[in-house]
């Protein structure tokens, strides 16, 4: 890395700070951390019905295989207090699983037992000796049964604003009234965590002290909830998690790896891993819902929408209710007067969902954006054209102004780099020179600016370099790299003079890393620490403008500074949103129905962009979660027993380097003084909103055919052709 | 879990012919899989990374006889023009990295009705060389497929080489998967014109119990087709040959697609390749004046 001048750092395209680490193979991951000796490992048996109770459950050929340490069942396991504890990224209503405490099972894949040894092969062999039995009880496992059943989120959603139904006017009356009018339904599995990183934790317990070495989005609340479960002080606890492998939101909540390493380790008295294999990722973390959309709009026959009516149904689980705001993107994307929504939540005897990158947001505008480009078609108006009609700088849900929004700017961008002027509108009329039909399609993504407390410390070293830390994560993003930018920017030093670090306890604490607000949380915080060090140490000499390496070397020990910044009444003046136009090219084979996406264009206004690099990547990867969401990826349920059927990657199909075309982001110029201090947005979801709604919308204007259950599959493409 | 590693062929032989439930292992891009699924848990692995003959190819009176171990990657490098089909259907096996592991012999073994390799073994006429302590036996690729998974190697029997036939005219392979790379096929298919004996033959992947023929198709393109000439099929001849491709699937619904998916798409991938392979017999009568 070259010496950069401190001023400019924010807002270059700076290469990653940990990535020499991570190429080479020197970055430490949960699983790999050495606890020390002793480290025995542990192997997960899980149910094989969808409810029910344990009713035998035999472990004695498990308890003598070669190495095995001890087999933990509900029957021998210690007895935990499981004190409430509800972080923000618990469902509020219901109860998570209390751990091998009871007889009881409310899903297929919970874990019933843990086999420990001294190896992973023997825990392993001998947690496939476990015999379990099951008296089964009637479980409700057919989406379409939920469905029947569905209810509204529940009164501690509405506490935090999600409500089931939303909206204002009359929506109903509206569409009544409406020259043009469409209705359609979009239907969109569920959809699996895949991260490369599977879920791991090392605990281990040294003199009532419980360390854990974990992958996770959120060190705190992992602390947080191991001391409820185990009726410990918080700070008996301590939680490292340094890199992440992947986790686009399953690292938001410790999945039962935590609490069985933690437990485990308490009762063998030593180390204890555990780690989740790809199956168990299926059956053991959660997910994007299974969902239903109903959308209905309305329009004068210029484009004017006058009515949107958006319904919309998700799995949640039994015990918990998972709900995610699908909607709103309704109520505040366009301008228009009459808008109804509703929310509903179909319990199932499934492990509870959870976030996946984009939450909300990539189902319900998936629906709407897939239903824009029917009313475009109804209207015989281009489909970009209808979005600029019923562009609004209000936000009409609550009447107050986005605190900037750069639509229009973004479908101008990526339109023109995409070459939308080059569309033929009409569905079927464009060809490639292999002869596939070809198609241009588009859609709005939007994602919330939002901002939480957050914590950092920025150390002063008497050589001239400083150490800013923070509780944080970095699960892909570069909240390393853009961290030591903002602080190296702030304190005015050479960006290699700055060493940010995460992922631990006893750092200051950080807020959750998730909800594309780590940079306007974390980044404030980080800002407002190096600003008070800097302020601090120069106060020591007197001078406002010496340079700061020279006054640290005079002061000749360190010098620290630990802020914590909270947002403050902005978000109730204005509406923040980062918003973007994604533009898709698919090609289709007219035999065989195969879809192909040569080409994605996105432009996004997200405020200030600290690192022009890390920021397109966080796009580019969205964009090809959106794509695999369109074409590939969905996780079968069997209808009768609950089942995940194609838990392993070689049956749920990611996009692989070959399916990947083209990949264009870029970001409008926009300044948003209301925001936050940095004037950022955020970044890490909006990539993935809309692309599946763009390519759907290509894929009917190459072929002339809607496709409204994702994926996109050639059987649905061929449609009624099919004998 | 025993594991058995000899050094030499004769070794092997033995080693199998002592533990006929012995697993052979080379690649092991299929039998790790299903270790690793726990679909699988046999007694005792054989491992014949260590046989050179495995990796060997040579020239067998007009045939090619290619080791059992000759990875995908070698096939697709070195020996496009002696074993045409085989070599588009390696270039289509998983990623670079399998096609580096993975063999012919490994597809043989495991049989799986969805592997790449078997179409083009059942198009050209290919032989499966069988060996044992008894002896070495040829079995034609289209009597080595029995049932689902099941073939006619006996359990004392390792597979030793395939032998490929000289191209006699043009070969074809397609396949379809869901994705563009590391993708079991949804339905693949295999045709090889024969000039000489003015035959064709066909090959089918991943749309029935185990690979198959569509013999019907084979004598319907035989007597249509126009050696002569090489005439592009008219549309009537192309559609059906692929309706009679088709019909000699027997596919079923899976996760990876539908039968009537598997059904169309077979027709598709037939015409295709028949009017490829015209293509390809045009330019070779062009090439020999």
């Amino acid at each position: 890395m070259t010496s950069t001048a401190a001023a400019s750092v924010v807002g270059q395209p700076v290469s990653r700070v940990d990535g020499p680490l991570k190429v080479a193979g020197g970055a430490t991951y949960a699983a790999e951390f050495d606890p020390g000796p002793g480290l025995c490992h542990g192997a997960i048996v899980t149910s094989t019905v969808a409810s029910g109770r344990i009713a035998s459950i035999d472990t004695a050929a498990a308890e003598a295989a070669p190495g095995v340490v001890a087999v933990l069942t509900h029957r021998n396991a210690p007895v935990l207090p499981y004190h409430e504890h509800k972080g923000l990224t618990d469902p509020p209503e219901g109860e998570r699983i209390h751990l091998l405490q009871d007889d009881r099972v409310r899903h297929q894949g919970q874990p019933v037992a843990l086999a420990v040894a001294e190896t992973l092969e023997e825990a392993v062999y001998a947690a496939s000796l476990v015999r379990v039995s099951y008296r089964p009880e009637s479980a409700v496992t057919a989406f379409s049964d939920a469905v029947a059943h569905a209810v509204p989120p529940g009164p501690r959603y509405r506490d935090r604003g999600l409500e089931g139904d939303g909206g204002r006017g009359d929506a109903d009356a509206a569409l009544g009234a409406a020259p043009v009018r469409i209705e359609a339904e979009y239907v969109m599995p569920r959809l699996n965590h895949n991260p490369i990183e599977p879920h791991g934790t090392v605990a281990r317990w040294s003199e009532g002290e419980l360390t854990l070495w974990d992958k996770t989005q959120w060190v705190d609340n992992v602390r947080a909830e191991m001391a409820a479960v185990f009726g410990l002080p918080p700070d008996r606890v301590r939680v490292v998690s340094p890199f992440v492998g992947g986790a686009f939101g399953s690292g938001l909540r410790p999945w039962a790896n935590v609490t069985l390493a933690a437990m485990a380790s308490r009762h063998v008295d030593r180390p204890v891993k555990v780690v989740l294999t790809r199956r168990q990722m299926f059956g053991i973390t959660g997910y994007r819902p299974r969902s239903t959309h109903r959308v209905a709009l309305g329009a004068d026959r210029d484009g004017q929408l006058l009515a949107i009516r958006h319904e919309g149904v998700s799995e949640t689980s039994t015990y918990e209710t998972y709900a995610e705001e699908q909607l709103g993107s309704s109520e505040y994307l366009y301008a228009c007067r009459d808008v109804a929504t509703r929310y509903r939540v179909a319990p199932r005897n499934v492990q509870t969902p959870n976030d996946m990158r984009g939450p909300g947001k990539v189902t319900g505008v998936h629906a709407l954006e897939c239903a824009m480009d029917e009313l475009a078609a109804a209207l015989d108006m281009d489909p970009v054209e209808l979005r600029l009609r019923n562009d609004t700088i209000v936000d009409q849900s609550t009447g107050v102004p986005f605190s900037s929004r750069s639509l229009r700017e973004c479908y101008q961008a990526a339109g023109e780099r995409f070459g939308w002027s080059r569309r033929n509108p009409r569905p079927g009329a464009m060809r490639d020179e292999r002869g596939r039909l070809v198609g241009y399609g588009c859609a709005s993504a939007t994602w919330p600016a939002m901002r939480q407390a957050a914590e950092a410390r920025a150390r002063l070293l008497p050589d001239g370099s400083a150490v800013v830390s923070s509780s944080s994560s970095d699960m892909g993003p570069g909240t390393y790299t853009s961290m030591t930018q903002v602080a190296a920017e702030t304190l005015g030093l050479p960006l290699e003079r700055v060493r940010f670090e995460l992922g631990d306890t006893r750092m200051p604490t950080a807020p959750v890393h998730g909800g594309s607000w780590t940079m306007a949380s974390l980044g404030s915080a980080v800002q407002a620490a190096c600003a008070e060090a800097r302020r601090r140490a120069l106060a020591e000499i007197g001078r406002a403008d010496a340079d700061l390496a020279a006054v640290l070397r005079q002061i000749g020990e360190p010098v620290e500074a630990t802020v914590r910044t909270e947002p403050g009444d902005e978000l109730r003046r204005y509406s923040a949103h980062s918003f973007g136009a994604v533009f898709a090219e698919v090609a289709v084979d007219p035999d065989l129905c195969t879809v192909r996406v040569p080409r994605l264009v996105g432009a996004y206004g997200v405020g200030r962009v600290v690192n022009p690099k890390t920021a397109r990547s966080q796009i580019t990867g969205g964009m090809v979660m959106g794509m695999g969401m369109a074409l590939t990826e969905r996780t079968e349920v069997d209808p009768r027993d609950a089942r995940p059927v194609n838990s392993s990657l070689a049956d749920y199909l990611v996009p692989v380097n070959a399916d990947v075309g083209e990949l264009d982001a870029v970001f409008v110029d926009e300044e948003d003084p209301h925001v936050n201090p940095l004037g950022v947005k955020g970044l890490g979801e909006i990539g993935t909103v809309g692309v599946a709604a763009a390519i759907c919308n290509a894929v009917y204007h190459a072929t002339g055919r809607r496709v409204r259950e994702l994926p996109v599959t050639v059987e649905r493409v061929l449609g009624a052709a099919v004998r | 879990m025993e594991f058995l590693s000899p050094a030499t062929w004769e070794e092997a032989l033995a080693a199998k012919s002592a533990r006929p439930d012995a697993v052979p292992i080379m690649g092991g891009t299929d039998v790790m899989v299903e270790l690793n699924f726990d679909r699988r848990r046999p007694a005792a692995l054989l491992d014949l990374t260590r046989v050179p003959e495995l990796r060997e190819w040579a020239p067998d009176g007009d045939r090619l006889r290619l080791g059992a171990g000759v990875p995908y990657a070698v096939i697709v490098d070195r020996l496009a023009d002696r074993a045409p089909a085989l070599a588009l259907a390696s270039r289509a096996v998983a990623s670079p990295q399998i096609r580096n592991r993975g063999s012919v012999g490994g597809n043989l073994g495991g049989a799986s009705p969805a592997g790449d390799a078997h179409p083009p073994l059942l198009a050209t006429d290919a032989v499966v060389e069988l060996a044992s302590v008894r002896g070495v036996r040829r079995v034609p690729a289209r009597e080595f497929y029995l049932g689902p998974r099941r073939t006619a190697r006996s359990d004392d029997e390792l597979i030793a080489a395939v032998l490929l036939p000289a191209p006699a005219g043009p070969q074809q392979f397609a396949k379809i998967g869901t994705r563009n790379a590391m993708v079991i096929a949804v339905a693949s298919f295999a045709l090889a014109l024969d000039a000489g004996r003015r035959s064709a033959g066909t090959g089918i992947g991943s749309a029935g119990p185990t690979p198959l023929r569509a013999p019907e198709a084979e004598e319907f393109l035989a007597a249509e087709f126009d050696w002569a000439g090489g005439r592009p099929p008219s549309p009537a001849v192309a559609q059906e040959f692929g309706a009679l491709v088709a019909a000699a699937a027997r596919p079923i619904d899976d996760v990876r697609g539908s039968a009537a998916y598997r059904r169309h798409a077979l027709s598709v991938l037939a015409r295709r390749t028949l009017g490829w392979a015209a293509a390809d017999y045009r330019r070779e009568m062009a090439a020999c004046g």
